[in-house]
C-alpha cells in the first residue's frame, strides 16, 4: 500500500515537472540553442607557459563562438593569448586549426580564425545582441565545455548585470584584468572550459563571453558583456590590438567620502592615487582632487560601478592627445590640462634562455609600475628551472631584474638576447641583478651539454 | 670452551669494564651538594611571567615559570628570556610582526616572600631577560660571578633546577660534564648533561664558585633577519649546544642590561652578499672570502665611511673574513652587531676599477641600528580599535620608498568586528593624513586622534598608503 502511495507521489510530481512549465519558455530555449549552438566552438590551444624557468607546453581548454563569416571566433584571452597552435571542434564534431588573431588581456577578449580550407560544410554565426538593455532576472544560457564536456548547455538568470572588481585580479599569465569594464553575473552554471564560450538570450543573441567561476561557491559565474567585446574584437579585427590612453589615475567611488570633500555636491570622480611619472602626475593632479568634466563634458563616479565606465572614457581617446579635466579642489575649480599617453603591453615579450635554466620577459612602463621598478631597463626574470644552471644558484629569483651580463648593461630584451646567443658558448657568465634596489651578483656555470650516445 | 660462550664472557667482561667505567665517571665529580643549595637558595627565586603575544589582529596570553638570580643588591633578576624574543617583523606580509609583551612578572624568593618585577629587556645573544624587583629600596642577596679561566673537557659543573610546581621542593641539583671548549666562533666551554630546560641557571665549579651561567651557543647561520639581511635575533642549533656562558659578557650586561625598544646592536647600513669561490675566481681576486657590498643606505655608517656598491670586504679590523657562502655572512653581521654602537671597524677593502681592482683601507664609525618594526613605538587609537606605530628602516624598505619623502604612521594591529576593520583598513597600511591633517609621526599622529577622540566626528577619513597605491578609508565609530 505504502509502496503504491509513494509511486503514485513520485508519477505525480514528474508529471507536475514536465507539463505545467510554460511551454512558451521552453521552446524559447530551443529556439536560443539553435541560433547559436551551431556557432558553438570547443577549443584545444597549446599554451606557452615561462613560469617554471623553461618554456613548457601545456594543453589546456576552453570555449568559443564563431562570430563573423571568414570563421573568427571569440574566446577568452587567457584561453588563447598563449597559444603556441589551436585545434578547434566545431558543433558538428569536425575538427579544424586555428590561428590567434589578436587579444586584450585588460578585457580578457581574444580573437582566433578557424583555418577553414578543409571544411566544407555551411558556416554559422552567432550574432551579437545588447548587453546593455540586458535586465537582471533575465533567463540566460551558458553554453561551452565545462570540464571539457563540449556541447554543454546550462541554463539560469542574470543576476547582476553591473558587477565591478577593479584590477586587482590577474589572468594566469600575469596581466592584470577588468579595470575597464563591468561584468554580467549569472547562476548559469559556468565550469572551468566554459571560459570564452557564450551567454545567450532567449531570442538567442549573445549577450556576454563567458569568463570566470567562482571556486567554493555555486552558481556565481561573471561574463564580459557583449558591448564591450564588439568594442575590443572589431578594433582586433581592423588594428590588431586594442589602444588605449593612459594618464594614470585611480579612482575611488565618491559616496563614501563625499560629505567629507564637498559639502552637497554628489558628482564627480574622486581621484584616490597617481602613478609616479604618470600624464597625471605630470599635470600635478593629486590625490583628494575631484574631476568634475572631461572635455567639457560631465563626468560622475558615485558609486563603485560607475568608475569603470570613467577610466573607459580616457582609454578612448586617441594617446597623444591633450585633454582637458575640471578639477575641484579646496573649494575651487580648475582647468588641468594633460596630454595622454598609450597605455602600453600590460606585459613584456617571454624569452627562455634554455642554456642558462631561466626565463625573462620585457619590462612594459605598466610593469614597471606595478612592481615599482626604478625603469623598464634590464630583464625581469619570470621562472628558474630547478636543475638548470641557474638553478643551483642561491641567488636568482623569479621577480629579480637582469641589469647587467659580464658587466654589459642589458637595455632590454633584445640586449638580453644578442648577450644570450653571442655568449651561449661561454662556460661562465657573470649576472647581476637588482632586488628591491640592491644589485647582487652570480656567477652561471653552464654544463657542458650532455652528448647522445649513438 | 665452545665458540660461543668464548664470545659470551668477552661481552661480560666488556660489560663489566663499561659499569666500572661508568660508575668511575658517576664518582668523579666531588660537590657539597648541602652546602651549595643553601648558597643557591639566597640568590634564586621563581619568576611567573606572564606575556601577550599579538599577531595581526590574534592576541593571546600566556604564563611562563621560569628559573631566575638576582644578580645585583637592587633586585636586578636574570632569566631565561627566548619566550620574550619572538619578536618578529615578517617581511613578507606587509609589515606584519609578532608582538611579545610582559604583562605582569612575579617574583618568588626561595623564603617565600612575593615581589612584583619591572621587565627591563632582553638580549638577543644570550637569550637572557632581565627584570628588576620592586624591593622599595631593600637590598638582596645576590650572586657573584667569578671568573674561572681554566676550565677544561672533564671538568664537572652543577646548577639547581626549577621542578614544576606542584612538587615541594621546588629546586633540584643536576651536573652536567665540559666536553669541550669551542675556540670560534667564540670561547664556550660545550658541557653534556645539562638540558634546554635548564637554561639561565647558574653553573658552579666544584669548590662552588659561581662561574658563569647555562646558555646555549647561537648559530650565526640560523639568524632571524630583517628585509635589508639585518640580523634581528641569533637562532639555535637544532640540537642546542649548552655550555658555559662567560663571566665577562656577563658582568657587562648586569652592568647595562638590554632594554626594550632601544636599540643595542650596531649596523653599518649596507646589503651584503658572500664573496663565494665563484665569484673571486671570476674576478681573479685572491682572498679566501669577503662580503661584497650589494646596496648603502643613506647617511648610514657605511656611506660615511666611503664605502661604494660593489666593493668587496675581504678583512675587518685586520682579520680575514672568510665568508664564501652566504650563510657564513652572518659571521660579519655578528662583529657588527657585537662590537656595538660606537666602535671603530677597520675595512680591507677591494674597489673594481676598470678590469682591476683596487685596495684600500677605510674607517667606519658604527651607529645604532634602527628599530624593528616590533621594537617601534606604537600607540592604540581605542576608540577607532587599532594600533599604529612608526615608521622604521625596514618599512622604507618594504615599500621601496626614502626616508626623505615618504612619512606616516603604520597600522600594526586592528580589533576584529571593530571600527577599523569594517572601514577596510588593514595591517600594513601607512597612514599618511587623517582628514585634512598629515600625519607625519607617531606623536603627529597621537595629537591628532586626541583631537578627534575629542570630537567624536561621525566618519573619520584616512588617507594611507596601500601596495604602491593610495586610497581614501572611511571610518564610522559609534564612540561608546
Amino acid at each position: 500500500m505504502i509502496a503504491r502511495f509513494l509511486f503514485i507521489f513520485f508519477l505525480a510530481t514528474t508529471i507536475q515537472a514536465v507539463t505545467p512549465v510554460d511551454s512558451t519558455l521552453q521552446h524559447q530555449i530551443y529556439y536560443a540553442r539553435d541560433r547559436v549552438m551551431p556557432a558553438l566552438v570547443h577549443i584545444q590551444p597549446v599554451i606557452k607557459n615561462y613560469d617554471t624557468g623553461e618554456l613548457e607546453k601545456q594543453a589546456v581548454i576552453g570555449s568559443g563562438v564563431i562570430f563573423h563569416k571568414d570563421g573568427y571566433v571569440v574566446t577568452n584571452y587567457h584561453v588563447a593569448g598563449k597559444a603556441e597552435r589551436i585545434i578547434c571542434t566545431l558543433n558538428d564534431r569536425e575538427q579544424v586549426p586555428a590561428t590567434f588573431v589578436g587579444g586584450d588581456p585588460m578585457t580578457d577578449v581574444a580573437v582566433i580564425k578557424l583555418d577553414l580550407s578543409d571544411y566544407e560544410p555551411e558556416l554559422h554565426i552567432a550574432d551579437f545582441g545588447n548587453s546593455d538593455s540586458a535586465q537582471v532576472g533575465q533567463y540566460v544560457l551558458a553554453m561551452g565545455s565545462p570540464l571539457s564536456l563540449s556541447r554543454s548547455v546550462s541554463a539560469g538568470v542574470i543576476s547582476t548585470k553591473d558587477r565591478y572588481f577593479g584590477s586587482e585580479v590577474r589572468l594566469p599569465s600575469g596581466e592584470r584584468t577588468g579595470r575597464y569594464n563591468l561584468w554580467l553575473q549569472t547562476d548559469a552554471a559556468i565550469n572551468p572550459g566554459n571560459s570564452g564560450g557564450p551567454l545567450v538570450d532567449l531570442s538567442g543573441r549573445v549577450v556576454g563571453i563567458n569568463s570566470r567561476a567562482t571556486m567554493f561557491a555555486n552558481n556565481i559565474g561573471f561574463a564580459i558583456p557583449i558591448n564591450i567585446v564588439r568594442s575590443v574584437t572589431s578594433a582586433i579585427l581592423k588594428d590588431g590590438e586594442v589602444v588605449r590612453s593612459w594618464i594614470g589615475l585611480h579612482c575611488q567611488a565618491l559616496q563614501e567620502l563625499e560629505g567629507y570633500f564637498k559639502a552637497g555636491r554628489d558628482n564627480g570622480v574622486l581621484i584616490a592615487s597617481i602613478d609616479p611619472g604618470s600624464p597625471a602626475d605630470i599635470a600635478f593632479l593629486k590625490a583628494g582632487d575631484i574631476i568634475l568634466e572631461l572635455d567639457g563634458e560631465p563626468v560622475s563616479a558615485r558609486f563603485v560601478e560607475e568608475v569603470p565606465l570613467f577610466y573607459s572614457k580616457i582609454a578612448k581617446v586617441t594617446p597623444g592627445t591633450e585633454i582637458t579635466l575640471k578639477v575641484f579642489r579646496d573649494g575651487e575649480e580648475y582647468p588641468v590640462k594633460v596630454v595622454t599617453r598609450q597605455l602600453g603591453d600590460l606585459q613584456g615579450e617571454d624569452f627562455e634562455a634554455a642554456k642558462w635554466g631561466f626565463t625573462v620577459k620585457a619590462i612594459t612602463r605598466q610593469m614597471q609600475i606595478d612592481n615599482s621598478l626604478d625603469d623598464t631597463l634590464g630583464v625581469l626574470v619570470t621562472g628558474v628551472k630547478r636543475s638548470g644552471s641557474a638553478g643551483g644558484l642561491d641567488g636568482l629569483r623569479r621577480g629579480d631584474v637582469i641589469s647587467k651580463i659580464n658587466n654589459v648593461r642589458v637595455n632590454g630584451l633584445s640586449v638580453f638576447a644578442a648577450l644570450y646567443a653571442e655568449l651561449s658558448k661561454d662556460r661562465r657568465v657573470m649576472i647581476q641583478t637588482n632586488r628591491n634596489g640592491a644589485i647582487r651578483y652570480m656567477v652561471l656555470k653552464i654544463e657542458e651539454e650532455e652528448k647522445v650516445n649513438e | 670452551m665452545n665458540k660461543l660462550s668464548r664470545s659470551r664472557s668477552y661481552y661480560l667482561i666488556a660489560t663489566f669494564v663499561l659499569i666500572l667505567f661508568s660508575a668511575g665517571s658517576l664518582f668523579a665529580q666531588n660537590f657539597d651538594f648541602e652546602k651549595l643549595e643553601e648558597k643557591t637558595q639566597r640568590f634564586t627565586v621563581i619568576v611567573d611571567l606572564k606575556i601577550e603575544m599579538a599577531f595581526g589582529v590574534h592576541t593571546s596570553e600566556q604564563t611562563d615559570r621560569l628559573l631566575g638570580t638576582i644578580v645585583d643588591e637592587n633586585g636586578l633578576i636574570i632569566f631565561d628570556g627566548t619566550a620574550l624574543l619572538g619578536d618578529q617583523s615578517i617581511p613578507g606580509l606587509s609589515g606584519m610582526s609578532v608582538k611579545i609583551t610582559p604583562i605582569r612578572i612575579d617574583v618568588t624568593t626561595m623564603d617565600g616572600q612575593e615581589y612584583q618585577a619591572d621587565y627591563i629587556g632582553s638580549d638577543r645573544f644570550t637569550k637572557l631577560g632581565f627584570a628588576r624587583i620592586r624591593g622599595e629600596g631593600k637590598s638582596f642577596e645576590f650572586v657573584e660571578f667569578q671568573s674561572e679561566n681554566n676550565i677544561k673537557p672533564g671538568d664537572w659543573l652543577a646548577l639547581y633546577m626549577l621542578l614544576p610546581e606542584f612538587i615541594t621542593p621546588p629546586l633540584a641539583a643536576d651536573i652536567g660534564m665540559v666536553s669541550t671548549v669551542i675556540t670560534s666562533p667564540e670561547h664556550f666551554p660545550l658541557t653534556v648533561g645539562f638540558n634546554a630546560t635548564q637554561k639561565a641557571a647558574v653553573l658552579f665549579n666544584e669548590e662552588l664558585k659561581p662561574i658563569g651561567i647555562l646558555g646555549a651557543l647561537v648559530d650565526p647561520g640560523n639568524a632571524t633577519t630583517d628585509s635589508n639581511g639585518m640580523l634581528e635575533s641569533f637562532g639555535q642549533f637544532r640540537m642546542p649546544l649548552l655550555g658555559l656562558l662567560s663571566v665577562k659578557r656577563l658582568q657587562e650586561l648586569i652592568a647595562d642590561p638590554p632594554k626594550k625598544g632601544a636599540t643595542d646592536r650596531a649596523w653599518l647600513g649596507i646589503s651584503l652578499q658572500a664573496l663565494t669561490d665563484e665569484l673571486s675566481d671570476f674576478w681573479g681576486l685572491h682572498v679566501p672570502g669577503g662580503i661584497i657590498v650589494n646596496d648603502i643606505v643613506k647617511g648610514s655608517p657605511a656611506e660615511k665611511a666611503g664605502l661604494e656598491v660593489g666593493d668587496v670586504i675581504y678583512a675587518i679590523n685586520g682579520d680575514t673574513l672568510e665568508v664564501n657562502k652566504d650563510e657564513k655572512i652572518s659571521l660579519f653581521q655578528r662583529v657588527v652587531v657585537e662590537l656595538g654602537p660606537g666602535a671603530d671597524l677597520e675595512l680591507s677593502v677591494l674597489r673594481p676599477e676598470g678590469s682591476s681592482w683596487k685596495e684600500l683601507s677605510l674607517s667606519a664609525l658604527l651607529e645604532a641600528a634602527p628599530l624593528a618594526a616590533s621594537d617601534a613605538p606604537d600607540y592604540d587609537i581605542d576608540g577607532l580599535e587599532f594600533k599604529v606605530r612608526s615608521l622604521v628602516f625596514s618599512d622604507f624598505m618594504r615599500l621601496n620608498q626614502e626616508p626623505d619623502n615618504f612619512t606616516g604612521v603604520v597600522v600594526s594591529e586592528i580589533k576584529l568586528g571593530g571600527p577599523a576593520e569594517v572601514g577596510g583598513l588593514r595591517i600594513g597600511d601607512v597612514i599618511q593624513k587623517v582628514g585634512d591633517t598629515e600625519t607625519r609621526s607617531l606623536e603627529d599622529m597621537i595629537e591628532t586622534m586626541n583631537r578627534v577622540e575629542l570630537e567624536k566626528p561621525s566618519e573619520v577619513i584616512l588617507f594611507v598608503w596601500r601596495q604602491n597605491k593610495t586610497m581614501f578609508i572611511n571610518l564610522k565609530s559609534a564612540w561608546n
